[in-house]
């Protein structure tokens, strides 16, 4: 939208000429009345000439434009061109909350192999939330210098744009002493209203000018001017000279030049007195820092009704980005303001308007001044000039190098709050070799050195722009953090460190760095201690139960990353040394407490789903525990191509079933093997025993993320040829885990959903587990099918729809028994359904796979004639996609396994699964998350639809925070209380 | 609608207004949202700036109260009932929207098109 702010250089120019002259003339005539404070002072001081060239320079255009646009804007058009603006007499304030700075974000990447398990890479990366809630408030109409506010003065006064696009009323706030009197009283009034009814405001101004006379908003356009909020910058002019260069002695001196835009009211003038005195105390200004940055800081500011108070809630709303960006940006949108709704009124605000563009963020900065002050010579200019300039991002890094201790973590403070969520200056700082520096000043024996370091480098660790992490690790960062990791007992600075870490473990690269320089670390300082685990118990201690910390968060979300970076990660991580043990004791104190919604157990759970992948072929000697009878079991090659060759011929005799049942009476039967010490380490990650487990957290978790994960782990343990999985299948089925897994069929959450199905279908290769599943939980897996193109209420994703697919295929195969059962349940008719109409080529092929091996059953064949089918509907409806394509790449690192190779026959037939649903749109998020998946089977096998795991998760005990899935960039958490849907019909 | 937070953005919206077809006890809109600030933005389909948390709409049903009112996927919507939604859950809008005490819903939605609408008529002047 640059587009509409573009004034011309030369007007610009004119016009920073102009205002510098003025301005020039104003330093003077301050100069001579220093101690008299005046109104006139208080716009001739404000160090901002150039900006406010800018503002003038520019005015006209936005007005053009708007006329034009009206001219050809016809009334009459039902599609009217509004742009929004909020009314006049709205201030809006910005408070921005920084919360937790251990937020998440999370990427999840499946890679499905062949075998039936499903290993999962979770990125997660810790974030933190900022909050930015605008408050809107009605100021009261009172004119700043009698004026009367101009209510309505645009047509769409009503319409708040956002939080981010703000359009400030700017000019009461300074300008009299009412003003600011007024202004104060109503953030109080917000703050005691705010939370019950964050629309009070907007009603407010829908009842005037809202929709309810709609006619005459249709078809008019109103400029859409939106703000920073100004007014809380202002005070920063008053208070920044004091703090920032003046010292003590000359407070008095500069205190009146710096105040004149402070409007002029004795409370006014008490508060700034008080201001700096508040902040003297504090030597480095660290709580000014917080109160920029922290959500700690801020929550009780919003209670306490005093002017103080007011000011200082104000600042967060200051962006600390904007002095770096240059004015122009903004011109376009402050013009019509400017030329509308100020100038008639106050037209000596031209030179105060700009300000905010000039300072820098008051909490930050005054105190990174008043330090740097003395030496600093960009600001020792500034002494002898009273206008104040920020200091540059080069300054700003290079004080990082200041020889005084306070300078270098003031700065790192300030690039820390300057790199919030500001992809831009992490990538400066980058460029400008700051990140070397600050990971040089890890090491700085103050506390508060690498503490505000700390917390840099994870804001700029922060984000997809992975260059940055690289840097953070080509400068040896990774040792340095877990270095400091070691050393320091500071909670707080330990949660900066895990957070970096969590952050860093999120780009594919790093994490084997990360688990060659900390996994150990991590593990002895974070994860074991935390835990609650005992290397050795004491016999008269009581066990201790897992303390769900910040760090134990960080630490393990940072282990979920790397959890997924391979086979070697996982083997490292299960070899590491108490790590399972701790891991698993956490969770079975989070069972015992109930307590298992949090992201901690759902990190954990993560983190052993994830070691559970593949353990029947990574654990050092799984070869002696591969079941004999897999060479001949069920679904073994042989079968496979009589599978194929059944469903291709639509013939085949069904005498299969038989031999496999033998196999699985002695499963029912199998005795659990003895053993004469205690498991330990990644031994546990397979014994029946966590089966349990996982089931109690089926139960009881709310948290779909931990659900799906839960599912997730049975299903890799459940995979696979081996004594162990034979264990694991037949437990599942005596803990009386298959009701608990069949009951969250009906989840609200598809990827719960999904996880369950592919579970159940890895626990069918038990044969009593399958004729189990196939009695009791057909009806639910067919429940889930959408039918025809209208599709259940619960939207499930394609994958969803796929995986219920081969799930049902994989237990009526060999079973007529099921396949009857799925006639009763009245799957034809969808299934039918979904392979004639369904936009997905791939459901189509897993419901046309299905729908073959029904009709090779002729025993059914004549119940189906009777129901009306012929056999056509049971016969692939040929597609123009590509056949077999995938099936015909190799496996992704499998063969031996008899589930997939089925299916992976039968693919063979129809073919067409790559034909990826995102373009369809319709599913809203899904779909990209679809094709990202999609372009991970492309990658491994045929069959891996079968197996894949849904990586989008909800995380019901987080809110607002945001996950992304996307396979290789970091994502965000999603999450919300109740399960969320990701896309919701209204 | 990119926007970086901390930077005044314009937008040019549009009005809808879309009479909730009443279905026994359930009111429908037709259409479907995705989105929200507690929504993964980078999976939107629909935003041009991938870090826009903003509720977009992701359906909308054939024939229904939406369509007939003119929103089209892909929209933004902005505001419903005057109520902010670019810094909204994905649960808030939806309870926003599906209010079962309003019959009618006035949304103020941007969609591209409507920026190249304007723009256009910007550059023939």
């Amino acid at each position: 939208m640059e587009e509409y702010d573009v004034p011309s250089a030369a007007s610009i120019l004119a016009s920073v000429k102009e205002q510098e002259a003025r301005f020039e003339r104003l330093t003077r005539a301050l100069e001579e009345e220093r101690r008299n404070v005046s109104l006139q002072l208080e716009r001739g001081s404000l160090p901002s000439d150039r900006l406010v060239g800018g503002t003038t320079g520019g005015s006209n255009q936005p007005l053009a434009w708007q006329q034009m646009v009206m001219q050809e804007q016809s009334p009459s058009n039902q599609t009217s061109l509004a742009m929004m603006q909020e009314p006049q007499e709205v201030v809006e304030e910005t408070v921005t909350i920084e919360e937790d700075p251990g937020t998440p974000t999370s990427h999840v990447s499946v890679v499905t192999s062949d075998d039936g398990t499903t290993r999962r890479t979770e990125t997660k990366v810790t974030k933190m939330v900022k909050t930015v809630t605008t408050r809107t408030v009605r100021q009261v109409p009172l004119g700043p210098d009698g004026l009367p506010l101009p209510e309505g003065s645009s047509p769409l006064g009503s319409y708040t744009d956002s939080i981010d696009r703000r359009y400030m009323k700017n000019g009461e706030r300074f300008i009299t002493p009412q003003a600011t009197s007024t202004l104060t009283r109503s953030y109080n009034n917000y703050s005691d209203s705010y939370n019950d009814a964050p629309d009070s405001q907007f009603r407010h101004y829908t009842l005037h000018d809202g929709y309810g006379d709609m006619a005459d908003n249709y078809g008019s356009l109103s400029r859409g001017v939106n703000y920073r909020p100004y007014r809380p910058y202002m005070p920063t002019g008053g208070y920044r000279p004091e703090n920032s260069y003046t010292l003590p002695i000359r407070k008095d001196d500069y205190g009146h030049v710096a105040q004149p835009q402070v409007p002029m009211g004795s409370s006014t003038m008490d508060l700034n007195r008080s201001q700096p005195e508040r902040f003297q105390p504090e030597p480095y200004g660290l709580e000014d820092d917080r109160r920029s940055l922290g959500p700690d800081d801020e929550e009780p500011y919003d209670l306490e009704p005093d002017y103080s108070t007011a000011n200082r809630r104000t600042l967060p709303g200051r962006t600390i980005r904007e002095p770096l960006r240059n004015g122009p940006r903004m011109r376009g949108y402050e013009d019509p303001i400017e030329t509308e709704l100020i100038d008639e009124r106050h037209p000596y605000i031209h030179g105060m308007y700009p300000a905010p563009l000039a300072q820098p963020e008051r909490g930050s900065l005054a105190s990174l001044d008043r330090m740097g002050g003395r030496r600093s010579p960009s600001i020792d200019s500034i002494r002898k000039d009273p206008r104040w300039r920020d200091p540059d991002l080069p300054e700003v890094i290079a004080m990082l190098g200041h020889p005084i201790d306070p300078v270098k973590s003031n700065a790192a403070a300030y690039l820390q709050h300057l790199c919030y969520e500001n992809d831009k200056i992490k990538k400066d700082v980058r460029q400008l070799k700051g990140i070397p520096v600050l990971v040089g000043l890890l090491d700085h024996p103050k506390a508060e050195v690498h503490r505000k370091a700390c917390g840099a480098l994870r804001n700029i660790s922060y984000g997809k722009d992975h260059d940055n992490k690289v840097a953070i690790k080509s400068c040896d960062g990774i040792p340095a953090l877990i270095r400091l990791l070691r050393k320091t007992n500071d909670m707080e600075v330990r949660e900066l460190i895990t957070g970096t870490l969590w952050n860093l473990s999120s780009y594919e690269p790093l994490k084997m760095v990360i688990i060659n320089h900390g996994l150990q670390t991590m593990t002895n300082e974070v994860i074991i201690p935390h835990s609650g685990w005992e290397h050795e118990p004491n016999e008269d201690s009581k066990p201790r139960d897992a303390e769900w910390t910040t760090v134990f968060k960080n630490t393990s979300g940072c282990l979920r990353n790397v959890s997924s970076d391979g086979a070697e990660a996982r083997r490292r991580l299960r070899e590491c040394e108490g790590l399972v043990d701790a891991l698993l004791h956490a969770l079975q104190s989070a069972v015992g407490k109930k307590d298992m919604d949090n992201k901690s157990v759902e990190n954990c759970v993560c983190v052993m789903r994830n070691l559970s992948y593949h353990v029947h072929k990574e654990i050092p000697g799984a070869e002696k525990f591969q079941d004999p009878s897999a060479l001949q079991g069920p679904g073994s090659a042989g079968t496979q191509r009589k599978k194929k060759d059944d469903a291709g011929c639509f013939g085949g005799k069904k005498a299969k079933g038989r031999k496999n049942g033998e196999h699985d009476k002695n499963y029912d039967t199998l005795d659990l093997p003895k053993r004469t010490e205690p498991t330990k380490g990644f031994e546990l990650l397979y014994q029946p025993e966590v089966v349990r487990l996982y089931l109690s957290l089926l139960t009881e978790s709310q948290n779909f993320n931990t659900l799906e994960a839960a599912a997730g782990a049975l299903q890799n343990l459940s995979a696979g040829q081996w004594t162990w999985s034979n264990y694991i299948r037949a437990t599942v089925r005596k803990e009386k885990g298959l009701p608990i897994l069949v009951e969250l069929l009906r989840s609200d959450s598809d990827k719960v959903v999904r996880a369950v199905a592919i579970a159940l279908r890895n626990l069918s290769i038990d044969r009593r587990n399958k004729d189990l599943i196939g009695s009791y939980a057909m009806r639910d897996l067919v429940s889930n099918l959408p039918s025809g193109q209208q599709r259940p209420a619960k939207n499930l994703e394609e994958d969803t729809v796929v995986a219920i697919l081969n799930t049902i295929h994989e237990i009526i195969i060999e079973s007529s028994e099921n396949a009857r059962s799925l006639i009763t349940a009245q799957a034809i008719d969808k299934l039918v359904a979904i392979n004639r109409t369904s936009q997905s080529a791939r459901e189509t092929k897993a419901a046309s796979h299905v729908l073959q091996t029904v009709w090779s059953y002729k025993e059914l064949r004549n119940a189906l004639t009777k129901d009306g089918w012929n056999k056509t509907h049971f016969q692939p409806i040929p597609t123009g996609t590509p056949k077999g394509s995938r099936s015909c790449k190799p496996g992704y690192d499998d063969t031996t396994l008899p589930l997939m190779e089925k299916n992976q026959g039968n693919r063979g037939c129809s073919g067409g699964d790559m034909i990826p649903m995102g373009e369809l749109g319709p599913d809203g998020y899904s779909t990209i998350d679809q094709r990202d998946k999609e372009s991970k089977y492309k990658s491994s096998d045929g069959s891996s639809d079968l197996q894949e795991r849904e990586p989008l998760k909800n995380d019901t005990n987080r809110k607002h925070y945001i996950r992304s899935n996307r396979p290789t960039v970091s994502l965000v958490d999603a999450c919300d209380v109740k399960p969320q849907p990701v896309d919701s019909w209204v | 609608m990119s926007f970086i937070p901390g930077h005044p953005v314009t937008a040019v919206v549009q009005r809808i207004e879309i009479h909730k077809l009443r279905d026994g006890d359930n009111l429908i809109l037709g259409f479907s949202i995705g989105g929200g600030i507690d929504q993964d933005p980078s999976q939107n389909p629909f935003s041009e700036d991938k870090t826009d948390k903003g509720i977009y709409v992701t359906r909308v049903s054939k024939g229904g109260p939406a369509e007939v009112a003119g929103l089209r996927m892909g929209d933004k919507i902005m505001q419903v009932n005057g109520w902010d939604m670019t810094m909204v859950t994905h649960d808030q809008a939806r309870k926003k929207l599906t209010k079962k005490n309003e019959d009618v819903v006035r949304l103020l939605v941007t969609r591209k098109s409507l920026e190249n609408a304007v723009r256009q008529s910007m550059m023939q002047h």
